[in-house]
């Protein structure tokens, strides 16, 4: 568990907005556990900080949620990707896809040299 | 990505509020999650117990992550101030008596100072109702020592037509207007104005139309007059058919072609202006008044010597008062050079408007500043008691406090708790204040000034500035108060605190000092208020002691108004003769007289003084000018009936009075009174010298009495030349009656009333009231000055008593076990009672060394509100300071015999 990395709010908030994207609505549970086995057991995230960030979502207007009923018949609140967040979701993603080519430029010839 | 974050904030902003439902939600989607995560566990094939450990661990604690939650959840600096107010409100609401006695504290401080800022507000602050105000500025015509002047017809149509600057440049001249029309006869005062007058301040008729310059082409072409929303309330009843009506004005029908929207009153302060006609219809607009050659109304737009108007102008956009005056200097020059005998040596100033009169601002702002000083010490006096009651409270919470701090709450959480208490404690004194300044504004509307006294319009209204001055006054007052108390209070040894040790703590701590300091502050304040009290108090002695030179009492003033019912001078003199004739054969009156003016009822009339022989003045008699300058000789004068000198009580010290023998056809002939005689002609004989009051030409009046000196316009007044005419050589219409009577002069008033309407029942007799009252008027601003500082004082002392009190008794009960131990030792009551008082006395004693000293320092402001005392008057300051001693040795000995009671048994167990 020791070099699993910490998850810092902004990205947090990015992959709670591709999760519901790729899975469609869920519950907190699920959605910290796929996360976790998404990053390949590398993050370790407290799940207790997932709830406040997805509050900020739901109060931004990015996700929506209401009560429904789990798999095994369990009350759980589900949360759903809104319009305003898809659209976020595409702008974030892009300008994360930037940064990283940007960084990658940087690094390559360092490791070549 | 604004606006979501915008959405963010107000979504949070009502999630501080009905959180009940919102908790229950969190509670229960927290649970589901971790049932969630154990069932997962358990699958996975961990025990129950460790299922349940993990999932806990994984989610990093129950209530760590709903506290994480909530924060998110709504705005937690919102929540906490609406925590600390509702805990502060708590906290006041336990002690019913601190918070009473705090709250009753600052709505009089505050209250004092929303009733004087609402003054101010009133008056400085006052925003003409007229348009771009910036743009305007009145335009004087004085001679270098009396800059504020006025102009006259030929000179003002000449600035107009010459100048450039100017937008449109206006004359008024204010006349008295006797309205009749539907058989009631009033007595109203309006304005003649030029015909651009409206246009020039922007001024649209609320009702029909304004005069216009179409109205004031041809003399006595157009007799329009344009009438205020309170005229044609009182009068009209609010009928929009008034517009095309008639009404009479001095006798002469005019046409009503407008009402005034409500808000414009009149140019000047205080002043409610009821009706307007053009300037071309001023020769039957104005009453006719005699001059000073007994003429009737001479042709004001000819006469260049009269100057009777006010002159205001709007300047051109782009335009500065300094080149309107430069632009201006030329055209005053030459005036000066073609007519020497009127406007030699004149000069035009300028003023903005909106920096209001010249003349009164000056005394309006120290009138207003001396009572913004007076208030803000009572407020700051105010401050220090609350200041002490929060420390005297702070130290009964010291426990409270300390667990707080023991358990970890941070300093600065608790000093903004302690803040906002000292802030919801100085918004309600805030709130009663506001209520108590109402109040005592409504108290003062009650009791106006006498007109023309004070230069302030009592017209207060409740405006923005009024509720945001009171509200910042209540923030920084709360702050002022709170602060000390709320650093102290958060930084207290936790130790002895919670091992219950009191008293042995306070001994050796500040926090005394800092109320011996508040205290001492207190003591100094009011008694600053006290000596300013005392002064005010011993000028009103000194002034109700002055001799005013007259036997006012049993002495009746009436005034006849015939300058409105457009007598000849033949009729006007047989009136008068009438008049007293009637009133001296009514039962109760010894004798009766007739005046121009009468003495300390506040009018003057000044002519420029030439004595036969010597050079002299060659200025005209200046209405409204006051009391001339130096290096020019003026004279105040009055005309005065047969017998005035008998009836008035006026001795005459040489020569004789006027009598039969002056009449109109013989010799002029005028009586001065001593300090004439003694500065004029020192050791010399004036009787029989000659003297002229109306220019160089004569007509040259013999000196035939000397009176006695009285007072004339004020009672403060340094002894003043003064002269007398005969009104047989002298005809004037704005008499006077004067009545001396047997008895009670008020209960003649309704008599001689009715002898003089029976003469003429279309003449308006007003103003009937005993000499005294009148002299009283005199001394409104005195009596006034007296009354808030001396009310404010006493306040400042109860204040400062009570501060005292609490403090001494406070350490008395601190110190109770000392004291129980010095009895146990063998103390006599004597020496506790000694012990304690000196020293709560030296704490007095130190607050009046300062008191004085500042007093001293400030009393010098007050100079020009004082009658014949030094601002230094001995007396004032010792019967302050002993009055404050009293009053302290009071506040000392109650808890001083407290000490003394204190039974050695009880005190050493109690800790």
């Amino acid at each position: 568990m020791g070099d699993k990395t910490d998850v810092w709010q902004g990205t947090l908030a990015l992959m709670v907005l591709k999760t519901l994207e790729a899975l469609g609505p869920l519950h907190g549970y699920g959605v910290a556990r796929r996360i976790e086995q998404t990053s390949g057991g590398l993050l370790s995230i407290n799940y207790g900080t997932l709830y406040p960030a997805l509050l900020k979502l739901e109060q931004e207007g990015y996700v929506s949620s209401e009560w429904g009923v789990s798999d095994n018949n369990r009350r759980a609140k589900y949360y759903k990707l809104t319009r305003a967040g898809r659209r976020q979701l595409a702008k974030e993603a892009r300008e994360w896809e930037q940064t990283t080519a940007i960084l990658a430029r940087f690094f390559a010839p360092a490791e070549e040299s | 990505m604004g606006v979501r974050r915008l959405r963010g904030l107000v979504v949070r902003l009502f999630g501080s509020f009905g959180r009940e439902r919102l908790e229950r939600e969190l509670a229960e989607e927290l649970e589901s999650h971790l049932q969630m995560h154990i069932e997962d566990n358990l699958r996975a094939g961990m025990t129950p117990e460790e299922a349940r450990r993990d999932a806990l661990i994984r989610l990093g604690g129950v209530e760590p992550t709903k506290e994480r939650y909530r924060r998110q959840r709504g705005l937690p600096m919102l929540e906490t101030f609406l925590q600390d107010l509702r805990y502060g409100a708590r906290m006041l609401a336990r002690k019913p008596g601190f918070t009473a006695v705090a709250v009753l504290t600052l709505a009089l401080g505050i209250g004092a100072n929303t009733a004087v800022f609402s003054l101010v507000n009133a008056t400085l602050l006052r925003r003409l109702p007229v348009n771009d105000p910036e743009a305007l500025v009145y335009v004087y015509s004085g001679q270098p020592n009396s800059l504020y002047s006025t102009a006259s017809y030929p000179d003002y149509a000449e600035l107009r037509d010459r100048s450039e600057v100017f937008a449109g440049l206006a004359a008024r001249g204010g006349i008295t207007a006797s309205l009749g029309g539907d058989d009631q006869t009033e007595l109203a005062v309006g304005q003649i104005v030029s015909g651009n007058f409206f246009d020039v301040l922007g001024v649209r008729a609320a009702l029909g139309r304004t005069i216009t310059t179409a109205d004031d082409q041809t003399p006595g072409a157009h007799p329009v007059a344009v009438i205020s929303h309170g005229l044609w309330q009182r009068r009209f009843g609010g009928d929009a058919s008034v517009v095309g009506r008639e009404i009479s004005v001095n006798g002469h029908s005019f046409t009503i072609v407008g009402v005034l929207p409500a808000e414009f009153r009149s140019l000047e302060q205080g002043r409610t202006d009821d009706l307007y006609v053009p300037m071309m219809m001023q020769a039957v607009a104005r009453p006719p008044r005699g001059g000073y050659s007994g003429e009737m109304n001479p042709d004001l737009l000819q006469v260049r010597g009269n100057r009777w108007l006010w002159l205001i102008g709007r300047l051109k956009p782009g335009v500065t008062k300094e080149q309107a005056a430069a632009a201006l200097a030329p055209v005053t020059q030459q005036q000066a050079e073609l007519y020497p005998d009127t406007n030699r040596g004149r000069v035009s100033t300028l003023t903005r408007v909106v920096d209001g009169d010249p003349q009164e601002r000056g005394s309006l702002l120290s009138v207003a500043g001396l009572l913004a000083s007076v208030v803000g010490i009572v407020l700051l006096i105010a401050c220090a008691n609350v200041a002490n009651l929060l420390l005297v409270r702070a130290s009964a919470r010291r426990k409270e406090i300390a667990v707080r701090l023991a358990l970890g709450a941070g300093r600065g959480r608790l000093i903004r708790q302690l803040l906002t208490e000292s802030l919801l404690l100085s918004t309600l004194g805030g709130v009663a204040g506001l209520a108590l300044g109402w109040w005592a504004v409504d108290l003062l509307r009650a009791a106006p000034p006498p007109p023309g006294l004070l230069p302030v319009s009592l017209d207060f209204t409740l405006d923005w500035r009024v509720l945001v001055f009171t509200l910042g006054l209540s923030v920084l007052t709360g702050l002022v108060f709170g602060l000390a108390p709320a650093l102290q209070a958060s930084r207290p040894d936790l130790i002895p605190t919670l091992k219950n040790d009191s008293s042995a703590h306070d001994q050796k701590h500040r926090r005394l000092n800092l109320r011996n300091a508040l205290v001492v502050t207190q003591v100094a304040l009011s008694l600053i208020l006290l000596v300013g009290a005392g002064l005010f108090l011993r000028s009103l002695w000194r002034a109700q002691a002055i001799e005013t030179g007259f036997d006012e009492s049993r002495l009746l003033a009436a005034q006849l108004n015939i300058n409105l019912l457009r007598y000849t001078r033949v009729q006007g003199r047989e009136f008068y003769r009438q008049a007293v004739e009637r009133v001296e054969g009514l039962p109760g009156v010894e004798s009766a007289t007739v005046a121009r003016i009468v003495p300390l009822s506040g009018g003057s009339s000044v002519r420029g003084l030439i004595i036969e022989g010597r050079g002299g003045a060659d200025d005209f008699r200046s209405e409204n000018a006051g009391g001339g300058g130096a290096g020019l000789d003026t004279l105040s004068v009055s005309v005065v009936g047969p017998k005035y000198f008998q009836t008035v009580g006026v001795n005459l010290l040489k020569g004789r009075g006027f009598g039969e023998t002056d009449k109109e056809e013989s010799p002029p002939v005028v009586i001065v009174n001593e300090t004439f005689a003694a500065r004029h002609f020192g050791g010399e004989d004036v009787l029989g010298k000659r003297l002229s009051v109306n220019g160089p030409n004569g007509p040259w009046r013999e000196i035939v009495g000397v009176a006695r000196d009285s007072k004339y316009v004020t009672l403060g007044e340094a002894p003043t030349p003064y002269a007398y005419l005969p009104l047989a050589q002298n005809h004037e219409t704005g008499m006077t009656l004067l009545v001396r009577t047997k008895n009670e002069p008020a209960d003649l008033a309704p008599a001689v009333r009715q002898a003089v309407e029976s003469l003429d029942r279309n003449l308006p007799v007003t103003n009937v009231r005993p000499m005294t009252e009148m002299i009283g008027n005199s001394l409104y601003a005195a009596r006034m000055g007296a009354a808030l500082v001396g009310v404010f004082g006493l306040l400042a002392l109860v204040l400062a008593g009570v501060g005292l009190y609490g403090v001494m008794s406070y350490a008395v009960s601190q110190r109770s076990r000392e004291i129980g131990i010095r009895m146990a030792l063998g103390a006599q009551g004597r020496d506790v009672l000694r012990l304690v008082l000196g020293e709560g006395m030296m704490l007095a004693a130190l607050g009046a060394v300062l008191g004085l000293a500042g007093a001293a320092a400030a009393s010098r402001l007050l100079g020009s509100f004082l009658y014949g005392i030094s601002t230094t008057d001995a007396a004032a300051f010792v019967v302050s300071a002993l009055v404050l001693s009293l009053v302290a040795l009071v506040a000392n000995l109650i808890p001083a015999r407290r000490a003394t009671r204190v039974d050695p048994m009880v005190a050493l167990r109690y800790e």
